[in-house]
């Protein structure tokens, strides 16, 4: 009773005018800047937190919360229209996402993406509000031993991802690793391919390796056709999914909220890893893993409801401990300061109208994005419907202004260009670059907590297998690994090939 | 005869245009480098700084952040490329007096060359904090464990090579005792690692704050000169005997050869910032403290802070 209380008090706040229309700005322009490539939640959040430090500190909170799940339902659009993630949760949504939009089912694509995400959102807000404090002290209780072997986990459920070849796929995922290394080595401070350049020093961040992979390279390779407007000549048609594919899709929806949410809290989690996690998972538990890339719904389903998910999932370290689990949360922390209240564990007591306001906006704010997005979607994708010829130097035009105020480094456009040149070439030569970015992430946190574990437990392996979060990890990813060598999994297999052929 | 004093008239009439450009310093809006990203604390405080200081110069002061490389790309950008007119002006962090003297790390500038110091600011406050059930109830009683085990005390620091690590190097090698370091990456990381009990002890600026006054972290030592009115029972490192502050001093800068009359304009608008009430409250939100020197004090501090730096780079092997 006491936590409907609470919420009841939430909503009074989060219902007066100043807090209403702060969160119908807030997912408003998350909306825009996640359908348009090159401009990220980040950015936009940096730009517009002066903007917040002259109203009440629940308002301003609310719309940078508002911002950024708003992004994460924007992104999908551009992703299934255009086959340009709007935002880096979103890649894995092209993958099938524009298959779909290429087979004439943009609709379905567009409006699962919208009704996964509101569903994962919904039950995001939900799951914070009851279990956030138990978990928060779940999360903490992951060491560098237990990352190493959940990341290995992704990664060994991950390698199942990638269509073509595998070994180019390994390939791809290798140079994602090396170009993760590049920067200070945070362990001894020694640096690694830096070449001397002051700019390497801090790595290469992933906004424009992302965009020129993706954003770029997209544009050069439409650049080969004659203009096809795909945009436009996929007609949208009805938004709402069929009965088909909901049946296809509510278990991959379900999966990747659980999922999603469960990775969202972890530091370092985050919307890209639970959108990747899911889509592999989708994956190998279909018994039809080959319609995956060639427009499955549930490899739209899953993703869209772990990254909505996750993104609800990563305020509760925030909320509960302070501890801000990825950039996005760090710079609502900042935004929590400015205003001189502290995340953690006393904001539950000490400014229960701002935690519950917030959480209270948050149920609005997703209401406001399935009107956005679902009714209003025309909207959007008028947004993309700008012929190619402005479209595509508009596009480039925000892919850099983008990268460029990310940081202010004119540095990080050069990288974008050559990842761009990069992008183009890999997929001339049919290389997915959907593994690079991905190693890229999780490479160097394999690699840093690998070497953290090891300084802990003074040099000893067996603190893997010794601590139980960690054994279980490891040996799920082993138990992956060996499925398909099991006599009764293999005859499956069997019989799933010989009812196909 | 006459071409010598048609060049000293250009010269003087020169003399006199530069002598006018200072007498109205500033005429156009000035542009601060933050080396680091919008809505860090940095940013935070000097942005509420610029705020009281354009007031007093009565032109805007325009915030450039520019991050990168550990906060010493904008300034070093700053002294290759900018003016010395008082229209580009840089925060200074403290890693501009280091990473000169890292190894494997070739620079562009020379901090005791290529600034104009114009004012010292304020610094952090760090400090050393365990879990709410640690064992160690005073950093006496780490002391005394670490010299029964050495090597098995564990800290988490926000990076190797910080102020952070240098200083718990610096502290453990005054007291005889071997600690081992855990680099993590920022202060999210070190706080999840102590609270969780993976690491035994935390070295990191003020991020612990919300969690020390909440009861889960207990707070050893600060690095401060003086002891913190938000916590007044917990020792300096000075009242537990080590002769050390630490606490990454920032200030700011402009290229060098800039006229003393604009570096004393910039001067007096920042001093009057720094001691603004609204400023104030902004800064003990992040647990800063005003620690003001003037533009003569400050270029003699650096002087101080480059050998302090290479002193501690040497203990951890990554000097020059």
């Amino acid at each position: 009773m006491d936590i409907l209380n609470s919420l009841w008090a939430g909503f009074e706040v989060a219902l007066r005018a100043p807090n209403l229309a702060a969160c119908f700005f807030g997912v408003f322009v998350g909306t825009l800047i996640g359908v348009l490539p090159g401009i990220g939640p980040v950015t936009a959040m940096a730009l517009l937190m002066p903007v917040t430090l002259s109203v009440a500190p629940e308002t301003g909170i609310i719309m940078m919360a508002g911002i950024y799940y708003g992004s994460m339902y924007g992104g999908s659009t551009a992703s299934i229209l255009v086959n340009i993630p709007g935002e880096a949760a979103s890649v894995v949504t092209c993958l099938d996402g524009h298959q779909m939009a290429r087979q004439g089912r943009a609709g379905p694509a567009l409006g699962m993406a919208a009704l996964a995400s509101f569903i994962a959102g919904t039950f995001a807000i939900v799951a914070m509000m009851l279990v956030a404090p138990t978990l928060a002290q779940w999360a903490i209780a992951f060491g560098p031993a237990e990352y190493f072997s959940l990341m290995v986990l992704g990664l060994t459920l991950l390698s199942f991802l990638t269509q073509g070849s595998l070994a180019k796929a390994l390939l791809m995922a290798c140079l994602g690793v090396v170009l993760g290394l590049i920067g200070t080595d945070v362990i001894n401070g020694n640096q690694r391919l830096t070449f001397g350049r002051l700019e390497l020093l801090d790595g290469v961040s992933i906004v424009p390796v992302v965009m020129g992979l993706f954003g770029v390279a997209e544009i050069l390779a439409n650049l080969e056709h004659t203009l096809r407007r795909e945009v436009v000549h996929a007609r949208i048609g009805g938004l709402w999914p069929s009965l088909a594919d909901w049946a296809a899709s509510r278990w991959a929806i379900a999966r990747g909220t659980l999922l999603g949410f469960f990775v969202g809290t972890l530091p370092g989690g985050g919307a890209v890893i639970a959108s990747f996690a899911s889509y592999a998972l989708e994956k190998k538990l279909s018994k039809t893993p080959e319609r995956f890339g060639n427009g499955a719904i549930e490899g739209v389903a899953g993703p869209e409801a772990a990254n909505n998910s996750a993104a609800g999932g990563a305020f509760i370290p925030l909320l509960t401990l302070g501890i801000p689990p990825n950039v996005i949360m760090a710079l609502l922390l900042g935004a929590f300061v400015v205003h001189g209240i502290q995340p953690g564990p006393l904001l539950m007591v000490n400014k229960p109208d701002v935690f519950w306001g917030v959480i209270a906006s948050m149920y609005i704010g997703n209401v406001m994005l399935l009107v956005l997005n679902m009714p209003l979607i025309g909207m959007w994708v008028q947004v993309l419907k700008v012929p190619y010829r402005v479209l595509f130097p508009l596009i480039l035009l925000f892919c850099i202004v983008g990268v460029f105020a990310a940081n202010a480094a004119v540095f990080d456009v050069f990288v974008m260009m050559l990842f761009g040149v990069l992008g183009y070439l890999f997929r001339k030569f049919g290389y997915e670059p959907a593994p690079l970015v991905l190693a890229f992430v999780l490479g160097p946190m394999l690699e840093n907590n690998l070497r953290k574990a090891l300084i802990l437990s003074q040099g000893s392996f067996a603190t893997f297998v010794e601590r139980p979060i960690s054994a279980a990890c490891l040996a799920l990813a082993l138990a992956a690994l060996a499925a398909p060598l099991l006599p009764a999994l293999g005859r499956r297999r069997k019989a799933v090939a010989l009812e196909r052929g | 005869m006459k071409a010598l004093g048609r060049a000293l008239a250009a010269l003087g009439l020169a003399l006199a245009c530069a002598a006018h450009a200072q007498d109205n310093f500033p005429s156009k809006p000035i542009s601060l480098i933050v080396p680091w990203p919008a809505g860090g604390s940095t940013d935070i405080v000097l942005r509420g700084m610029a705020q009281v200081a354009e007031k007093h110069l009565g032109q805007p002061i325009v915030i450039d952040n520019k991050g990168g490389a550990g906060g010493t790309l904008g300034p070093a950008a700053m002294a290759a490329n900018a003016k010395p007119d008082g229209y580009t002006i840089a925060q200074i962090p403290i890693t501009v007096f280091r990473y000169p003297y890292m190894k494997e790390r070739s620079v562009t500038w020379d901090p005791l060359k290529d600034f104009t110091y114009i004012i010292h600011l304020t610094g952090y406050t760090f400090g050393i904090t365990t879990g709410a059930t640690s064992p160690f109830k005073t950093w006496q009683d780490v002391v005394a464990y670490a010299k029964a085990n050495p090597g098995k005390v564990t800290y988490g620091t926000p990076g190797a090579g910080t102020s952070l690590h240098i200083g718990m190097e610096m502290i453990a090698d005054a007291s005889g005792i071997k600690l081992t370091q855990v680099p993590m990456k920022g202060a999210a990381e070190t706080n999840a690692a102590v609270l969780g009990g993976h690491t035994m002890l935390q070295a990191d600026s003020s991020a612990w704050r919300p969690l020390v006054d909440a009861g889960k972290l207990r707070l050893l030592a600060l690095w401060t000169a003086e002891r913190s009115r938000f916590w007044p029972q917990v020792p300096t490192l000075k009242d537990l005997g080590y002769p050390f502050v630490f606490d990454s001093p920032f200030g700011i800068a402009g290229p060098k050869g800039m006229d003393p009359k604009v570096t004393a304009k910039l001067h007096d608008a920042f001093k009057k910032a720094l001691e603004d009430k609204g400023v104030l409250e902004l800064m003990d939100k992040f647990v800063m403290v005003p620690r003001y020197a003037g533009t003569q004090a400050y270029t003699a501090m650096v002087k101080e802070l480059c050998d302090q730096e290479r002193a501690g780079l040497m203990k951890l092997g990554l000097a020059k």
